[in-house]
């Protein structure tokens, strides 16, 4: 029984472990071989092609689209994060007339599938003149009941004393939140933070619908369309591309994998 | 006095509250509410781009009936489901299993490692795999030959395709639904175990009368999210397949895309969208009836 827990569980582990992380190892090293290369069954670097990556960043718009993702995906985040704390904190706080009604009915939204949607929240788009346009990336991805609910739960178990304190010292209700509740919130925006900002980063189906000028993809659409594009796949410089565009997403999970971690369990458990 | 101030203080309750909840009111009502409402009224027309819609009432579901390319997306996105939810459900409670039985130091570089591929975006996953995969000299097909197993199509065979980008979610999800069961086995009392220890209960004893039953909730939640996404399934196989080969991946929300976006049947896609929204409705239902009721 020692040997198991000492020895067998760990080893197993650490082998599945290798294996999951072995296709991002191979994109990794792989991308930095030359054209003629790019298969060899070389688990080691062979190589130092800088020029893939030159020829991605030249020969499409990638720095650009990552550009473009980085503020839709930040700007999605921030408003939602703002957005849905007020309202969750309204839910929860205070008290008013159709308090129910107006919570079952966001919680509602949440049973519609994107894909059902897809096509009108185009033409609705399209009417408000938003395609092309960073409006159109961003306004229609910031609305997310699940945020509004797991708010809602968090400004529950918020001690109150510190509010009513304020409200006796004379500040609004309003001022109460931005000034008090809000800024003691960072233990739920953390984690929706990054939650929030990776959704918005991975997402593809509606910059995909929704942009057709190639100035305005964001950095999926782009790699989708690189490795689509032609019958034959230039590989290295694909393989660079998606290095590239895999580098903001690896460093928010190397350096704030706590919050990612803490993100996953909150959605997990209610 | 009291009762003014409560009255006043009532009053900015109100007001406070509605300009809060304001903001998602009016985007959950434009860019949700109101485009489940418009599907459907677009799904009670005949409209294509070229011509103005024509009401026609329920024939578009009439239609949809007896269009065998739909009921082979709904059949290619039933396999595809029946397979892969099982197997993520399985290996990630398995793993999850695995790594909380785990102590001392390893125990941080296995969870990461278990987590990095949640790092990767579906589109990056769907590369990598195709890189992978590539059935002319990619790594997978050179590991065959080497031990004397011919090439293998993969992605471009009928009958391996949706296999390989099952393989490929299955890749990406299980650390993700991995650390949910590992957080939901860490909030049972040691002293459960302890106790069964005690009795003499088999690790499998122990699992099968403590860890299982005091897991409902958690198998719940992750068989329904992970059913209502699998019927879901787009960006990888947009990427990898664009629905082929001979429609092998062919799966609902890439037929409602096709029918949408470049058929331009804007009122028949409506329709297809309208039928899949009922039949996930009606299985997270049979699920939730299912589990809950399952004392």
């Amino acid at each position: 029984m020692k040997i198991m827990n000492r020895f067998v569980l760990p080893s197993v582990s650490v082998l599945i472990g290798i294996a999951l992380i072995f296709p991002v190892y191979m994109l990794f090293i792989s991308s930095f071989r030359s054209e003629a290369h790019i298969f060899d069954i070389q688990i080691w670097p062979t190589e130092f092609a800088l020029a893939n990556f030159t020829e991605a960043i030249t020969s499409s718009h990638l720095l650009r689209s990552i550009l473009n993702s980085v503020l839709v995906s930040t700007t999605v985040t921030v408003v939602a994060m703002l957005f849905h704390a007020m309202s969750g904190y309204a839910l929860a706080r205070f008290q008013f007339p159709g308090e129910k009604l107006i919570f079952a009915w966001m919680l509602s939204t949440l049973m519609i599938p994107f894909a059902v949607i897809m096509l009108p929240l185009y033409l609705i788009t399209k009417n408000l003149g938003m395609t092309n346009s960073f409006s159109g990336l961003i306004i229609p991805a910031i609305f997310n009941a699940y945020g509004i609910f797991l708010f809602r739960q968090f400004y529950r178990d918020f001690p109150k004393e510190l509010e009513e304190a304020a409200y006796i010292e004379g500040l609004s209700l309003a001022g109460t939140f931005f000034r008090i509740a809000l800024p003691l919130s960072m233990p739920i925006i953390a984690p929706l933070t990054i939650g929030f900002f990776l959704a918005n980063w991975n997402s593809y189906i509606w910059p995909l619908i929704i942009t057709q000028k190639e100035t305005m993809w964001v950095i999926q659409v782009q790699l989708a369309n690189l490795v689509g594009g032609g019958y034959v796949t230039p590989w290295n410089v694909v393989l660079a591309a998606a290095v590239i565009a895999a580098l903001p997403t690896f460093l928010l999970f190397f350096f704030m994998q706590r919050y990612l971690v803490e993100g996953i369990k909150m959605t997990g458990i209610k | 006095m009291a009762s003014r101030q409560s009255n006043a203080r009532r009053t900015q309750e109100w007001l406070t509250a509605y300009s809060f909840l304001l903001p998602n009111i009016l985007g959950l009502m434009t860019f949700v509410f109101i485009p489940i409402v418009y599907a459907f009224y677009v799904s009670l027309h005949d409209w294509n781009a070229l011509s103005p819609k024509v009401f026609v009432g329920f024939q578009n579901y009439v239609t949809l009936m007896s269009d065998a390319d739909w009921w082979h997306s709904v059949s290619r996105t039933l396999l595809f489901s029946v397979v892969y939810v099982p197997l993520l459900f399985c290996l990630a409670l398995l793993s999850a299993l695995l790594v909380s039985a785990l102590r001392g130091r390893s125990v941080g570089a296995v969870r990461t490692m278990f987590l990095l591929p949640f790092a990767i975006t579906s589109v990056i996953s769907a590369i990598i795999a195709m890189f992978l995969l590539d059935p002319r000299n990619g790594l997978a097909n050179q590991v065959l030959a080497a031990v004397g197993i011919g090439t293998q199509q993969f992605l471009g065979s009928p009958t391996q395709a949706i296999y390989c980008v099952i393989f490929t979610l299955l890749w990406i999800n299980l650390g993700y639904n991995m650390t949910i069961f590992v957080s939901a086995i860490k909030e049972i009392p040691s002293d459960y175990f302890e106790a069964a220890h005690i009795d003499g209960a088999t690790g499998f004893q122990r699992y099968r009368h403590i860890t299982f039953p005091l897991l409902r909730e958690t198998n719940t939640f992750i068989l329904i999210v992970t059913t209502i996404a699998s019927f879901q399934i787009f960006d990888q196989i947009m990427v990898m397949t664009k629905g082929g080969p001979m429609d092998s991946t062919e799966v609902s929300v890439l037929y409602i895309f096709k029918q949408a976006f470049q058929m331009l049947n804007m009122g028949y896609s409506s329709a297809l969208a309208f039928v899949l929204f009922i039949i996930i409705f009606v299985l997270s239902m049979i699920q939730l009836k299912f589990f809950s009721s399952n004392d």
